[in-house]
């Protein structure tokens, strides 16, 4: 399922070693594929968003289109790009292994590529300041506002302890049943105590209101919770100068190699050479061309890019108006190793991908491609 | 010349001079008070706390849940059972106006004893994201009312009412400069919704807050006034339910013995055959 749905790629992160307070950034982009599986919720409520191991990280700002992405988005376009920024700061000193996510309603998150970032530095010296509209200056998020929280908590817990002693000072539970058999309920609880009782209920009262009236008085501009989804529109669509069919697909289980049958229309006006195969953060590269190698950002997880390449039976580019049929070839243990092959075990064994092509003059043409798979679990001769 | 020590109660009886102990056995009854409230407090901290991260679970948890319009009422509303349950143990059975306090109160401390563990300590969130709300101002209203009217129903009408009501004014002022707005990317957050935003939580994405979205209904910013008063209403039936669930739980009784068992027990003599 996850080579059908959110492609991420030009993954990039601005630093892999930063210091606490200090700011990163984590750019990138992703293509929603058209070829949806059913059993996946639509990105109809979208949420751009991080993956780390707790707020090891401060979020500053996120981005998706240049829309501002802290509430969740509506709508997103099946077969379009998106491109998101987020700019991340050290928190907690230690290595984390961070990731962009896009979370679905219904269906939770499709993580991208996760690097590792070092932070480096003092944990206590982190601190978030932040100005109101109403002017006040916050030294730290963290701590703001928990002196009047707290203190209110403690005088409510005072109350409640002065009430709690005056009764739990008296004779307790075996003698207060006795009595109580005995039906002498004028000995347990006393017109005093219910003075007492009445002088506590107007105290409480007094706190409540009293409270909360000079709470209004305080912060007169308060707003509700921030909610509501923001609208973005897709990246312009990239003209389709290659048409890619797969006429068939197999994986083979023993050797961990995907092969595929594929018919390629060249519709652009220059030619055009297979630079890449990406799925699921996976990177199968051309190493024959130069431009496919030098797309890979040295920030990418080394990981995730297959060792052995891509395979091609043919190398030559691709004419203007040409169509040819290519094997293309992508072994590696990286299949097993990031639990993709669940198209071997998924009720509609299907997978898809994006395959990266190259003109001369370096313009990249991204194409959708997928279908069918077919799982040969005994060595091919 | 000898004065009486209360005026209610000029014979000088005393609690334990009608119950009937003896001096020796009062002193172990002290004894057994403090060991029943050594193994209530901790038994009933766990359990309430559970039941409200169970029931109330988020708008406990984080501080951007905590809106107009559904954390006053579902918080009060599961909140209120707990309190009620221990006020009737302790009314029916010993006729101390406590229970509901001990309830709220111990839920409080555990709440943030367990923000400091699993919060602070262990996953490094700051505590303004996990500020707690308190129930101690309704649950005194309980007591309170319990030693005025000493009835349950009455108790269920005004207090439970009151419990529901209350929750959001006496939390407000814990919480209120939580919503000062800020601008952030162009758009108004308030400081709750930033402190949500900056310590992400990773498996909690923003869709998933189940938060006042907005009514063309003109309740403006009396909203949460209609959630109080509606989270009072229901509390009153809570109120009572739970009132009579812990009396219920409080009962001993007594089973038959059968014969299998008192012949077992050699308190019947096998039948002869
Ligand atoms: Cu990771």
């Amino acid at each position: 399922m996850r080579t059908r749905t959110v492609q991420f790629y030009d993954v990039h992160f601005s630093k892999t070693d930063v210091k606490v307070n200090e700011r990163f950034e984590l750019t990138g982009k992703f293509r929603l594929m058209e070829d949806w599986p059913d059993a996946v919720t639509p990105p109809d409520i979208v949420f751009v968003s991080s993956v780390s191991p707790g707020p090891t990280i401060a979020r500053v700002e996120t981005y998706l289109n240049g829309e501002p992405a802290r509430q969740s988005f509506a709508k997103l376009e099946l077969g379009r790009d998106y491109d998101f920024r987020m700019v991340l700061e050290g928190r907690t000193p230690g290595s984390s292994h961070i990731h962009p996510s896009i979370s679905i309603k219904g269906s939770g998150p499709l993580v991208g590529p996760g690097q590792w970032i070092n932070i480096s530095g003092d944990a206590h010296s982190f601190a978030f300041p932040i100005k109101t509209m109403t002017g006040l200056q916050i030294d730290d998020l963290q701590t703001f506002g928990l002196t009047n929280a707290i203190g209110w908590h403690v005088a409510w817990l005072a109350v409640a302890a002065a009430w709690l002693l005056f009764w739990l000072v008296r004779p307790l539970f075996l003698p207060r049943w006795l009595v109580l058999q005995k039906g002498r309920e004028d000995l347990l609880v006393s017109l005093r105590d219910t003075g007492a009782g009445i002088i506590v209920a107007a105290i409480v009262l007094g706190m409540v209101f009293g409270g909360y009236v000079r709470a209004n008085q305080e912060y007169p501009y308060n707003v509700p919770l921030q909610s509501g989804l923001n609208k973005v529109a897709p990246r312009p669509a990239s003209p389709a100068d290659a048409e890619v069919k797969v006429i068939s697909a197999t994986y083979e289980v023993p050797g961990r190699s995907m092969r595929l049958a594929t018919r390629i229309t060249n519709k652009g006006s220059e030619p055009l050479s297979i630079g890449e195969l990406t799925t699921a953060n996976i990177r199968f590269l051309n190493q024959g061309l130069p431009a496919a190698v030098a797309n890979v950002d040295p920030t990418y997880p080394r990981d995730l890019v297959a060792r052995t390449g891509l395979e091609l039976s043919s190398d030559t580019p691709i004419n203007p108006g040409e169509t040819r049929e290519l094997r293309v070839e992508a072994t590696d243990a990286v299949w097993e190793l990031e639990r993709l092959v669940s198209f071997l075990t998924d009720v509609d064994s299907k997978f898809g991908g994006l395959l990266l092509l190259y003109t001369p003059s370096g313009k990249r043409v991204i194409a959708e491609m997928g279908g069918p798979i077919v799982p040969v679990f005994t060595e091919l001769k | 010349m000898a004065i009486p020590k209360r005026k209610v109660n000029p014979k000088g009886e005393t609690v334990i001079s009608v119950s009937g102990l003896t001096p020796k056995a009062a002193r172990y009854s002290r004894i057994f008070d403090f060991l029943v409230v050594a193994a209530v407090v901790p038994l009933f901290a766990g359990a309430f706390h559970l039941h409200v991260m169970l029931t109330v679970g988020d708008w406990d948890m984080y501080v951007d849940w905590k809106d107009r319009q559904y954390w006053p009422l579902v918080a009060p509303i599961s909140m209120i059972m707990f309190p009620a349950a221990l006020q009737a143990i302790f009314w029916v059975n010993f006729r101390l106006p406590i229970g509901a306090t001990v309830g709220a109160t111990v839920l409080l401390i555990t709440t943030w004893l367990g923000r400091y563990a699993n919060w602070w300590i262990w996953t490094g969130f700051p505590f303004t994201e996990g500020v707690p709300s308190q129930v101690i101002a309704g649950a005194l209203l309980m007591d309170m009312a319990l030693i005025v009217l000493r009835n349950s129903l009455f108790t269920s009408i005004f207090a439970g009412f009151a419990f529901g009501f209350v929750f959001w004014p006496s939390n407000y002022s814990a919480l209120a400069p939580f919503y000062l707005p800020v601008e952030h990317q162009g758009m108004v957050a308030s400081l709750a919704d930033m402190i949500g935003y900056t310590f992400p939580r990773s498996n909690m994405p923003e869709y998933l807050r189940i938060i006042e979205r907005g009514t063309l209904r003109t309740f403006g910013s009396s909203v949460s006034w209609v959630s109080a008063a509606f989270a009072g209403f229901i509390c009153i039936f809570m109120h009572q339910l739970w009132w009579q669930l812990g009396r219920f739980a409080s009962q001993t009784t007594f089973l038959k013995n059968g014969d299998v068992v008192k012949s077992f027990m050699g308190m019947k003599s096998r039948r002869a055959s």
